[in-house]
């Protein structure tokens, strides 16, 4: 049972809306907040498919605590203020406990007082550093891996690809500053020097001017931290400019998608990276199967564990609120209980008074205090041809 | 450094020009119909998706195509302008101006139903750019030159030659008296709305030929289309072209004082500076 409410969306809503039936209480409503629009709009639909399949299959299986969940949906539209008005509608109006799927670390961090102030659970990919350092009093968690991890990583392959000169082009976002500082410190003692970096405008229809800057420091390697629409206009900036040396940038800021429409001289030799999800493990083969995907990508796999560890939150809680999905969550996650892989076996488990620890499909899912993940893997590839070839997961 | 300004011009003036068409859209229809019709961004996207669709799926080359982006943006222009907005005009400026950002976002939405969210790009070979001494100069960027410079020179004909155009300034300039000699106002401004939009459309397909179009396409542009026409006089539309020159080149410019990301400021600085010390813009209000 799923509610569609913004804009764009009304179509659908008119599809998806039946009545709630067979439950035996009134449906227990989450909250999704995911970007269906804009820079987010690759990964946000995505992620609430995976969050509805994982809903379906804990209905199917009785629901938690006696009532079924319902999602209330809303779209983040991948701006803060939208953003802010529809995280204020779910926690004013529908009363979620819970609001799962900020996307871009701004709206996030836009929208994590929204939570804390009326005792809210959040749940998010965004990678900032600064998120969960902001006084969030536990009402948070996050599965992506934070900015420090991430360039930690980066710089580990950047090392190791042998690359001396490095120019950083990132967008203005919570993340640039500190991957730029955290791949400097990393970088610098190695032997790579950063030669220079520059945050540009998101909106701007050409970046001819700021590829001339980073291209008079001579790099052999453009660090590309952006998003899929600049990082677009960028790389065929890039190529006009006669620009030969290597980019390297995230999957999401070149996804599948967008290597099909630019042409392949524009692509070749690109690097991206992701993390990784955790391929080897029960719950990812679950996840795919769940969702009829060979290969779910990192954020399907976050939004199945999402909403996988608040749904055996609440069951274990025996409440459904923001404050007892709090309390109760690391007695899910960070449990030396018997591993489950997915919502339904674990609330089997649960119900037979067993301590489970859930294993996520995008990794351990084991948190910190302040609600980061404390390990996660990542995955590299190399366009080629017009088509990423898999490099390594480490 | 030298060579900096220089190519920082050029690029504005390249930039500037394809700002040119659709600020010269929003600035003809405030001409006539005195409001400031936010609906261009959406036509904007119109057009380079109907440029899109007929570049790559029905394979036209770049000069058909940007004119079927004109005729087809022109054609929403007239429709849902004749639906939406006309019914709304005696209601008064604030009014028809929210409408018409409702018009832009239900459009918007109706270009994203039919073709989703991803990245769309045209069919055209990307080309490396040439060099002369230490300036650069894309081979795309001048045909987008050339294309705006064309549709504008065409525009400013049909103004200063036609009795179409004679009759659109004449509203422009005094409805009142326009109407005792017999000009049909509802004729105008289904004209001036089509062209507007049309050349919106056009505007919306040249931004897209350089970079990638998605349904956001005419909305990211809007502040700085509305600047152009602010800057240059609300409503002259020579003041359209001057403005999205000045615009165009300012932000380029800027890039030496400011960091990149102040982009958007100077828009906003320009409808400041304007509005502060020359509200009627750099050429006044004179449609022409």
């Amino acid at each position: 049972m799923i509610r569609f409410t913004r804009r764009g969306l009304l179509a659908t809503a008119a599809l998806a809306a039946p009545s709630i039936v067979g439950a035996q209480g009134a449906a227990l409503r989450l909250g999704v907040l995911t970007p269906l629009t804009g820079a987010g709009s690759f990964d946000g639909p995505r992620m609430l498919k995976a969050m509805q399949a994982v809903t379906n299959d804990i209905n199917g299986a009785g629901g938690i605590l006696g009532r079924k969940i319902e999602l209330v949906v809303e779209d983040d539209e991948t701006n803060p203020e939208a953003a802010v008005r529809a995280a204020h509608k779910l926690v004013d109006v529908d009363k979620v406990p819970v609001i799962m799927g900020t996307w871009a670390s701004a709206v996030t961090t836009a929208v994590a007082p929204v939570c804390w102030e009326s005792k809210t659970f959040l749940t998010t990919v965004s990678g900032a550093d600064s998120i969960t350092h902001l006084p969030h009093q536990g009402y948070l968690i996050r599965t992506q891996p934070n900015n420090q991890l991430q360039a930690t990583k980066h710089a580990e392959f950047i090392i190791r690809h042998g690359s001396k000169r490095m120019f950083i082009l990132a967008i203005q976002a919570p993340f640039a500053e500190p991957t730029r500082k955290y791949l400097t410190e990393m970088l610098t003692p190695h032997g790579v020097t950063v030669a220079g970096s520059l945050i540009y405008d998101k909106d701007k229809t050409s970046y001819r001017s700021e590829v001339d800057q980073a291209l008079k420091a001579k790099p052999d390697l453009l660090y590309l931290n952006g998003y899929a629409p600049d990082v677009a206009v960028v790389l065929r900036d890039l190529y006009r400019a006669g620009y030969d040396g290597d980019r390297f940038c995230q999957s999401y800021a070149l996804t599948a998608k967008a290597l099909e429409e630019l042409p392949k001289e524009v692509t070749q030799g690109v690097y991206t990276v992701q993390p990784s999800a955790d391929v080897d493990s029960a719950a990812y083969a679950a996840a795919a199967k769940r969702l009829g995907i060979a290969t779910p990508d990192s954020y399907e796999a976050q939004a199945t564990d999402w909403i996988s560890i608040v749904a055996l939150t609440i069951a274990k809680a025996g409440d459904a609120t923001g404050t007892a999905i709090r309390d109760s969550v690391r007695k899910i996650t960070n449990s030396d209980g018997v591993k489950v892989y997915t919502a339904v076996d674990g609330l089997a488990a649960l119900k037979q008074g067993k301590e489970i620890k859930y294993s996520g499909a995008s990794g351990p899912c084991t948190f910190t205090d302040i609600g980061d993940i404390s390990d996660c893997k990542f995955r590299y590839n190399r366009v080629e041809n017009g088509a990423f070839k898999y490099l390594e997961v480490s | 450094m030298l060579t900096d300004i220089v190519q920082l011009v050029l690029n504005g003036i390249m930039a500037g020009a394809i700002l040119a068409a659709p600020a010269i859209g929003f600035t003809a229809i405030y001409a006539v119909l005195r409001f400031p019709n936010f609906a261009v961004a959406s036509h904007a996207t119109i057009g380079a998706f109907a440029g899109y669709c007929a570049n790559v799926w029905l394979g036209l080359p770049l000069l058909p195509s940007a004119v079927v982006a004109f005729l087809v943006a022109g054609i929403v222009g007239v429709t849902s302008d004749s639906l939406v907005l006309r019914p709304l005009r005696s209601a008064g400026l604030i009014t028809t101006t929210i409408a018409s950002v409702a018009l832009t976002i239900a459009l918007e939405n109706l270009v994203r139903l039919g073709f989703g969210n991803a990245l769309r790009n045209y069919d055209l070979p990307i080309m490396r750019d040439w060099r002369f001494g230490g300036i650069r100069v894309g081979p795309q960027q001048l045909e987008d030159l050339a294309i705006s410079a064309a549709a504008v020179a065409a525009l400013f004909t049909f103004l200063a030659f036609t009795r179409l155009g004679k009759a659109m300034r004449a509203v422009a300039d005094n409805p009142t008296l326009a109407a005792i000699k017999g000009i049909d106002a509802d004729r105008i401004a289904r004209i001036v709305n089509f062209i507007a939009m049309g050349l919106a459309g056009l505007g919306g397909m040249l931004l897209g030929l350089d970079t990638s179009i998605d349904p956001l396409t005419g909305f990211r542009a809007i502040l700085a289309i509305f600047a152009a026409a602010v800057v240059g006089g609300l409503g002259s539309i020579p003041g359209a072209v001057v403005g999205a020159l000045t615009v165009g080149v300012a932000e380029e410019l800027s890039q030496l004082v400011l960091p990149s990301d102040y982009r958007t400021v100077v828009g906003f600085i320009a409808i400041l500076l304007v509005l502060s010390f020359r509200p009627r813009g750099i050429l006044g209000a004179r449609a022409y």
